[in-house]
């Protein structure tokens, strides 16, 4: 006792056992991944597409995600409303996400209902049923989405306007959700051709974890997909995002009570080795009260009430950013100068043996959290194979974490967050006086 | 035919100062979860103070006699564990999430934060403004005004009609004697429950148990009993926010205390009206008409009242529209109840998903905490699908014919109120509130 946790055995062990992974690729491309694990009698059973916003282009943005919620509305045997209705019935419970990458469907249920499931998602896979009516609803219930997160959402509008400055070229620049117009302008042909492409077989892998047997479940799902045809390629997505060559900023004006600053920068690819190391320097910064964000910014200098950081891997260089709510009538320029500071503190000096063997204790238990439940292995597997191509890497997290060193987490924080390549929104609360942010700035 | 649901191998102790202790082993990542929970929440926070409790669970950590608050943070996150403190109406909690070689030290910290804070007066002082800032930006979320304006609206001036985070003119009034005052009074261990679940030996725990939590005294203070609420009144309150395009709704009527035999048929009830997808109020609301994203039904359940609400968001110009939808869904219901499809379909929806709320450590703490604070015992886990599986169509006719919101129903809407205010008033007089009002 008294010594960092990170040591020993314990904290590097793999914690998925790799090795009791079944797995099968069917002849049309399908590619199956099964964990049996009796600890709890559930099931999780996790479908990912290939696809997510970065496939799309500017005229149908938000169309991965509003097809997501087409996949619950009919298929050939199991008709309009039919899905939900089976699945709860046999003690299931379904949802689904869309992001940058990929869309990913799930259900979580009751061991027995494990054949019902197989036959419910492969029906949509095979035979999607699309008609005008169920976009049109599809297309309200969307537009409410939006409202809700983005429009009336003062992190939403924030977020939405820091992807479209840090990006100039690249589909990460538009939300997931899409833009409104677009939204309302997606067909049903547009869907159809969407789904012959993205949704086949060949595009798609299931991961099924719980208490199942493992090679019985590879025989029922290889029966149950197996007729369905193998797609074409989808077309590649076009990178070419240009260099960023000095800071860029933007405002929003909002009826806010209080202001907040959000500042981001490009990652690396999620393939990279540095977007461990970012998952690092991440904790170090703005992660637990003992961070060095939360410290400055709400501890000692009382600019903040709250301070986020994300980094999340995406399959194309990603976003790293710092949110903060500040206090009402706080200065934003003294935020962000203080930001930069710390950010400037870690690029030229560093960070300690001790901070790094915190952020990997806390890495570690972040990791062993998501672990802990079926559906989280079952995500995890899909996840690390659709970022990173295996399902392997999974199970391999911790040991990236800890060949990190502090050298490594200076270096990261020099190539990544950079001064000159910073992406700042600001939010502006309207009744502000005006000029007072000109004021402010030095 | 599904596994029997079965509790963890549970040992439970009652050390001379009184604290309950329950240690279950079980399985699984390693991990602990530790929990405190003291009988005693917002609604002990005094007239004009609304806050006290949440001040006092979030100073607690601020530093002991024997660490400072910084100290503890660092301590704490470098052991790769997660502390937390916090209330509710009826309870404050203090919780620990640990990896499983660093129990005994965290355990150490939290007996210190739990028997033996100082509250130093800049930690005070510091997280009193917090508090206060942190409400200005609640008032930037439409969903928390509403849910902060459903209390008020609901329970009036009953002790559970403050939000715990407490209201800004309070915290600004309290002072660090207040705070000591109040955690000398509640922080006891005759009034604790302290829990520990993971891949642990109970014997080692207990022994840590016994020696960091013994020299807890005993308090001694009288327990207050809390007066049943009264039944929300009829009203329609828009709670004005006038730039915003989506507005939030609450539709509220009285529920019942947690203990209430009418609590499974009221969670058999709701599901079939507003639970999971294929619920009457998804079907009508989202799938139907397309007027929201969401829509739920819910029970909330405290120790001396409840409420029922159904809550839900559409842009400004359908909110009459999905108001009127829920409340015809509800008049439906009360009339003939769930069809017998619907009712078998919801139980088994309930009790095939019932063993993922019982599938980490945590849900496991929090479910076993639950059990020893209402003083309910384990045939409520072990026994759940029997008794959702007992209730009929009856039942759920009956309940939703008590506690259902009527014609006359009370109302909380959140958005522009030039715009709705107008359509809401064929639900009853409209009052409308400006936002800063509900801080």
């Amino acid at each position: 006792m008294g010594k960092g946790s990170t040591e020993g055995a314990s904290s590097t062990a793999r914690v998925i056992d790799l090795d009791r992974v079944h797995t099968r690729e069917l002849p049309n491309g399908l590619r199956l991944r099964v964990l049996p694990d009796p600890g709890t009698p559930t099931v999780s059973y996790y479908t990912f597409f290939h696809v997510g916003s970065r496939n799309e282009r500017l005229g149908l943005t938000g169309i991965s995600h509003l097809f997501e919620h087409m996949m619950f509305n009919g298929a050939a045997k199991y008709g309009p409303k039919e899905f939900d209705r089976v699945l709860e019935s046999r003690g299931g419970h379904s949802n689904a996400y869309t992001s940058n990458d990929v869309t990913a469907y799930y259900e979580d249920f009751a061991a027995e209902a494990l054949e019902t499931v197989v036959d419910l998602e492969s029906d949509r896979m095979r035979s999607l049923r699309l008609n005008d009516e169920s976009l049109e609803q599809e297309r309200e219930v969307v537009k409410e989405e939006r409202r809700l997160r983005t429009e009336n959402s003062v992190f939403g509008l924030m977020e939405e306007q820091l992807e479209a400055l840090i990006f100039l070229s690249h589909p990460y620049r538009w939300p997931v959700i899409g833009w409104m117009e677009d939204i309302q302008r997606i067909s049903r042909t547009d869907c159809e051709a969407f789904f012959a492409t993205y949704y086949a077989p060949s595009n798609a892998a299931v991961y099924c974890v719980g208490d199942v047997e493992a090679e019985a479940t590879l025989d029922l799902i290889s029966r149950a997909y197996g007729d369905i045809p193998r797609g074409p390629a989808p077309a590649k997505v076009a990178g070419g995002e240009p260099g960023q060559r000095g800071p860029r900023c933007a405002s929003i004006r909002y009826p806010a009570q209080a202001p907040a600053i959000l500042a981001g920068w490009r990652g690396p690819a999620a393939q990279s080795p540095d977007a461990a190391v970012l998952d690092v320097l991440q904790v170090c910064l703005g992660v637990g009260e003992a961070s060095r964000l939360r410290r400055r910014l709400v501890l000692q200098e009382e600019l903040a009430v709250s301070v986020t950081l994300s980094w999340g891997w995406r399959i194309d260089p990603g976003v790293f950013f710092v949110f903060a709510e500040l206090v009402p009538g706080a200065g934003r320029a003294r935020a962000e100068a203080l930001l930069s500071e710390e950010i400037l503190g870690v690029i030229r000096h560093g960070v300690t043996a001790r901070e790094v063997d915190r952020a990997r204790a806390l890495l570690r238990s972040t990791v062993l959290h998501e672990l802990g439940t079926h559906h989280g292995v079952a995500h995890a597997l899909g996840q690390a194979e659709a970022l990173l191509g295996d399902w392997r890497e999974a199970g391999r997290v911790l040991e990236h974490y800890a060949r990190v060193t502090p050298a490594d987490v200076r270096r990261v924080a020099a190539e990544f967050l950079d001064p000159a390549r910073r992406c700042l929104v600001d939010l502006v609360p309207e009744g502000e006086r005006p000029g007072e942010r000109v004021r402010r700035r030095r | 035919m599904s596994a029997p649901i079965r509790l963890p191998p549970l040992r439970r102790e009652r050390l001379d100062n009184g604290l309950e202790v329950v240690v279950a082993t079980r399985p699984g990542v390693p991990l602990v979860a530790a929990r405190i929970v003291l009988r005693g929440g917002a609604s002990l926070d005094p007239p004009e103070r609304f806050g006290l409790s949440h001040l006092v669970a979030l100073a607690a950590r601020r530093g002991t006699v024997r660490r400072s608050g910084e100290e503890i943070d660092l301590l704490v996150e470098s052991l790769g564990a997660d502390l937390g403190t916090g209330v509710d109406e009826d309870a404050s909690y203090l919780g620990l999430s640990a990896p499983l070689e660093a129990l005994a030290r965290c355990l150490e910290v939290l007996a210190e934060v739990a028997i033996s804070p100082t509250f130093p007066a800049a930690e005070v002082a510091r997280l009193r403004r917090r508090e206060v800032a942190s409400l200005a930006h609640d008032l930037d979320e439409p969903a928390v005004v509403a849910d902060r304006a459903m209390l008020e609206a609901a329970y009036g001036s009953h002790p559970y009609g403050h939000p715990p985070e407490g209201r800004a003119r309070h915290l600004l009034r309290l002072r660090r004697a207040e705070v000591l005052g109040f955690h000398g009074q509640h922080y006891r261990p005759e009034a604790a429950i302290l829990l520990v679940v993971g891949p642990v030996s109970a014997d080692e725990v207990l022994a840590a148990v016994r020696r960091r939590f013994g020299r807890w005294e005993r308090g001694g203070a009288a327990r207050l009993e809390l007066r049943a609420p009264e039944a929300p009144h009829p009203a329609v309150v828009v709670v004005d926010k006038p730039d915003l395009t989506q507005t939030q709704i609450r539709i509220v009527s009285a529920g019942f205390p947690r203990r209430s035999p009418d609590y499974y048929p009221g969670m058999v009830a709701s599901a079939v009206l507003g639970g999971g997808f294929t619920s009457r109020l998804m079907e009508a609301i989202r799938v139907n008409r397309g007027l929201s994203y969401g829509v739920r039904s819910r029970f909330a359940t405290s120790l001396v009242g409840g409420l029922f609400y159904v809550s839900s968001f559409t842009k400004q110009e359908t909110t009459a529209e999905l108001v009127e939808v829920a409340l015809g869904e509800m008049a439906r219901f009360a009339d003939g109840g769930p069809s017998p499809e619907e009712l078998s379909r919801m139980q088994n929806y309930l009790c095939g998903l019932f063993p993922l709320s019982l599938e980490t450590h945590d849900q496991v703490a929090e479910r076993l905490a639950d059990l020893a604070f209402y003083g309910l015992d384990e045939t409520e886990v072990t026994g759940f699908r029997e008794r959702v599986r007992a209730v009929d169509r009856e039942d759920c006719r009956r309940i939703a014919q008590r506690y259902f919101p009527g014609p006359r129903p009370l109302v909380v809407v959140v958005g522009p109120a030039r715009h709705i205010a107008g359509p809401l008033e064929r639900f009853g007089p409209v009052r409308v509130l400006p936002a800063r009002k509900v801080t």
